[in-house]
C-alpha cells in the first residue's frame, strides 16, 4: 500500500464498519477529528467508514499488523513517533485518559466491548507476518514469476510424488509449525538415503506440500522419528528393488482428535489425515533424503503404498489390545508403528464359524506372503476386520492367543519348503530339510484391527524382504509427543 | 517479476535450479532442431547458422513459430521431440520473446532434449530471471544488441562468431571446424 502518513504526535485509531462498537462510537471519531489532537483513523474493511473523518485505507491490514492491533476500536496515542498509551473497545474513561480530552461520547453507554481485529482472524496473522514481518524461516526462498503457475512450478522443481502438491508459502509453513511445540530449527535426525539432517521446519514444509493440517504435525514427527531409527532400515526400504514402503499405524486418542479413519475403507482413499500423513513422510524421504524413483529408489514395480499408507487402528472394542499396547506403549497413549510393507493381499473367508477354522484359513493365505516356500524371510501385517475378529472374540481368543495359534498353524516340515521341493527352485536352504520351519519370526506377525463393521474381508500386507535379517530390520513403534 | 515466494522443501544440497538435460556426446546420427522464434530478422541469422552447421556435418531441421509472443504450438514441440535430439532456439531480442522462448527451451528440456537459447546481450538479465523463475539451469549464447538495424552481412557475422559456442552448448564434443 502507499505510505501512510501517521502523526508524530497524536492519535491513531483502528476501526471497521463490521464492528458494532466502532459504528456506535462513530460520533466520537468526529469529536476527536475536531479536537486539537491530530487524529488518523484507519479502516480495516471500508475506507468510507467512519464517515465523519477521512479514514485511511488499511484493508491490506499492514498498519493494523505493525501496531499489533488485537481488538477494535483501538486508540493509540503517539508522542515523538512512539506509542505512549493504548486502549481498545469503548470505555469513556479510558478513551479520555489516552486522548487527554474530556466529554467524549456523551450520551453513549460508559463502556462496551469491541470486536476482534481482522488481523486475528484465522489464517490471517501468518499471511501478514509473511508479507510485512519476519517469518524466521531459514529454508531457501524460491521465487517464481507472477504469471507462473505455482503448482506447475512445484512439479518442475521435482518436489512432487506425481500428484499436485500444496505450494509451501511462508504463511502455510508458519501455520503448520503451530501444530508442534518443537522449535523450527530443532534437528530430528538424518534422513536416508542421503543422510541429510532434517529440521522441524523442513518437516513442516513437506507437510504443507502433502496437504496436511497443523494438528497432524505430532504424528508426522513421530512417524519420521520411527523411520529414522536404524532398525527401521528406511534406507533399504526406500532403495530396494522390492515393493515396500513405510506403512504407518496410528494408535491413541489423537486418531479421533485429528479425524483419522480406522473404519470403512481405512486402507483406501478419502480421509485427509490418513492420506496426507503417509504422504508427508514419503515426500520428506524424496525431497530431503533424496530418495527419488529411478534414481536411488530402484523398485522394480513399486506399489501404490509408496504414495501413502497410513491408517488408525480401531480401538473401540475393549477386548482388543491395541497394537501400540502390545508393543509396549502405555494404554491411552498416542503412538505410531512403522511397518516396512507392501500393498494388500485380500483375505476372503465368509464360511468359517470357529476360531480354529478361521485360523487354518488365515494361515493358508499368510503362507503365501512373498513366496509360499520362503520362511523367516519377510514379516507380515494382518489387518483383521471386526467381523473376523468377532469369531475369535466370541470364543474368548485374545490378541496373544490369535497370534500364537496362527504361528502354530504355519509350521511346516522343512522338506516341503526347501529349494527344489515340489519342483520349485525357490525355497529355504536345503540344510533345513529335517527341521520344522516357521513361516515368520515370532515377532514378525503383526495384527491390527481395523475396517468397517460389515464384511468378512481382512487384509494381509507382506513385509519387506529385509525382514529376513531378523535383528537388523524391525518394526518400530514410537510414542507421539504432543 | 517474482512475486510468489515458496520455501525449498529439499536438503538444499543442490542448486535450486533443475539440471538441464545432458548435452549430446556426439552429433553423429543426430538431428538438431533450429527453432526460429518468429521474430523479425531472426531468419537471416538462422539461415547462416544452418549453413555453418551443415558445413560441420551437423544435421538440422528447421522450425518457425507463428509468433514470438507465444510459446511454440504443441504440434511443433511434438514434431521436434519425435525428429530431433537437441534444439537451438533463436533469436530473442525482446522481453516477450525471451520469456516465451525460455518456456519452449524448458518444455523441450523436460522431454529430454538439451537446448540452447540465442539472445542479444541486452536480454541476459531477462533470460536469467526467466530461467530462475522456471527453475531450469539453462544454456544461452549471446550476440550483440541491437540486431534489428543490422545488415544481413552483419547478422551472418553474428552467426559465424557464435556457432561454435552454440554447438558446444548442446554437444560436449565440438564438430570439426572446416
Amino acid at each position: 500500500m502507499a505510505a501512510v502518513c501517521l502523526p508524530t504526535n497524536g492519535l491513531v485509531i483502528f476501526a471497521k464498519r463490521g464492528c458494532e462498537t466502532c459504528v456506535m462510537v462513530e460520533p466520537v471519531f468526529g469529536q476527536l477529528a475536531q479536537s486539537r489532537m491530530q487524529t488518523v483513523v484507519l479502516s480495516q474493511d471500508d475506507p468510507t467508514f467512519p464517515s465523519l473523518v477521512d479514514a485511511l485505507d488499511d484493508t491490506t491490514l499492514e498498519q493494523s499488523f505493525r501496531f499489533d492491533v488485537e481488538a477494535l476500536p483501538t486508540v493509540i496515542r503517539l508522542e515523538n513517533g512512539k506509542e505512549i498509551a493504548r486502549t481498545f473497545g469503548w470505555n469513556r474513561a479510558e478513551w479520555e485518559r489516552v486522548t487527554g480530552l474530556q466529554g467524549l461520547g456523551l450520551g453513549l453507554p460508559n463502556m462496551r466491548p469491541g470486536c476482534g481485529s481482522m488481523t486475528r482472524e484465522p489464517g490471517v496473522w501468518e499471511e501478514l507476518v509473511a508479507r510485512y514481518g519476519d517469518s524466521g524461516l531459514a529454508s531457501r526462498r524460491v521465487a517464481i514469476g507472477e504469471w507462473d503457475d505455482e503448482i506447475e512450478a512445484c512439479f518442475d522443481r521435482g518436489w512432487s510424488d506425481g500428484l499436485p502438491v500444496v505450494p509451501p508459502t511462508d504463511a502455510r509453513i508458519m501455520r503448520m509449525l503451530e501444530g508442534t511445540i518443537r522449535k523450527p530449527q530443532d534437528v530430528i535426525g538424518l534422513v536416508p538415503p542421503n543422510l541429510v539432517p532434517i529440521t522441524v521446519e523442513k518437516v513442516a514444509i513437506n507437510a504443507v506440500l502433502a496437504g496436511c493440517k497443523p494438528e497432524y504435525m505430532p504424528v508426522i514427527l513421530a512417524a519420521l522419528e520411527a523411520a529414522l531409527e536404524p532398525e527401521a532400515t528406511m534406507h533399504g526400504v526406500l532403495c530396494s528393488t522390492c515393493f515396500s514402503g513405510p506403512i504407518i499405524v496410528v494408535n491413541g486418542p489423537i486418531t479421533r482428535e485429528i479425524g483419522m479413519n480406522s473404519g470403512i475403507n481405512c486402507l483406501g482413499q478419502g480421509n485427509r489425515a490418513n492420506a496426507t500423513i503417509g504422504r508427508a513422510l514419503q515426500l520428506i524421504i524424496r525431497n530431503v533424503g533424496g530418495g527419488r524413483p529411478g534414481e536411488i529408489d530402484r523398485a522394480v514395480l513399486g506399489g501404490p503404498g509408496k504414495y501413502t499408507f497410513c491408517f488408525a487402528e480401531d480401538e473401540t472394542d475393549p477386548t482388543w489390545v491395541p497394537l501400540s499396547v502390545a508393543r509396549g506403549i502405555a494404554p491411552g497413549k498416542n503412538a505410531v508403528t512403522l511397518f516396512q510393507g507392501d500393498g494388500i493381499q485380500g483375505f476372503i473367508d465368509q464360511r468359517s464359524r470357529t476360531p480354529e477354522q478361521l485360523t487354518k484359513s488365515l494361515a493358508l493365505s499368510l503362507l503365501a506372503v512373498g513366496n509360499w516356500k520362503l520362511c523367516e524371510f519377510t514379516n507380515a501385517m494382518l489387518v483383521l476386520v471386526p467381523e473376523h475378529y468377532a469369531i475369535y472374540r466370541d470364543a474368548g481368543w485374545n490378541r496373544d492367543r490369535i497370534t500364537r495359534e496362527l504361528h502354530a498353524a504355519m509350521v511346516r516340515p522343512g522338506k516341503n519348503v526347501i529349494q527344489g521341493a515340489l519342483g520349485i527352485a525357490e525355497g529355504m536352504d536345503v540344510t533345513r530339510k529335517d527341521e520344522t520351519v516357521n513361516k515368520f519370526w515370532p515377532e514378525g506377525l503383526l495384527i491390527v484391527q481395523a475396517g468397517g463393521k460389515a464384511g468378512l474381508f481382512s487384509a494381509i500386507c507382506a513385509g519387506w524382504t529385509g525382514g529376513r535379517f531378523r535383528h537388523e530390520s524391525q518394526t518400530v513403534t514410537k510414542e507421539i509427543k504432543l | 517479476m517474482s512475486s510468489f515466494v515458496m520455501r525449498d522443501p529439499t536438503a538444499e544440497t543442490a542448486s535450486d535450479l533443475r539440471s538441464r538435460a545432458s548435452p549430446l556426446t556426439s552429433f553423429a546420427g543426430k538431428t538438431i532442431a533450429l527453432m526460429d522464434i518468429g521474430k523479425m530478422r531472426g531468419e537471416e541469422f538462422i539461415d547462416r547458422l544452418e549453413q555453418l552447421c551443415h558445413r560441420r556435418g551437423v544435421a538440422t531441421r528447421r522450425y518457425k513459430k507463428p509468433t514470438n509472443t507465444r510459446v511454440a504450438p504443441r504440434e511443433m514441440i511434438k514434431d521436434i521431440t519425435k525428429n530431433c535430439q537437441a534444439v537451438i532456439i533463436a533469436l530473442s531480442d525482446c522481453g516477450s520473446c525471451t520469456s516465451c522462448s525460455t518456456h519452449d527451451l524448458n518444455d523441450l528440456d523436460k522431454k529430454g532434449l538439451p537446448g540452447v537459447s540465442v539472445l542479444t546481450e541486452e536480454f541476459r538479465q531477462a533470460f536469467n530471471s526467466q530461467t530462475s523463475a522456471i527453475g531450469l539451469e539453462a544454456a544461452s549464447v549471446y550476440v550483440p544488441h541491437p540486431m534489428q538495424n543490422r545488415t544481413t552481412t552483419e547478422l551472418h557475422a553474428f552467426a559465424e562468431q557464435s556457432v561454435d559456442a552454440i554447438l558446444l552448448a548442446i554437444c560436449s564434443v565440438s564438430p570439426p571446424n572446416p
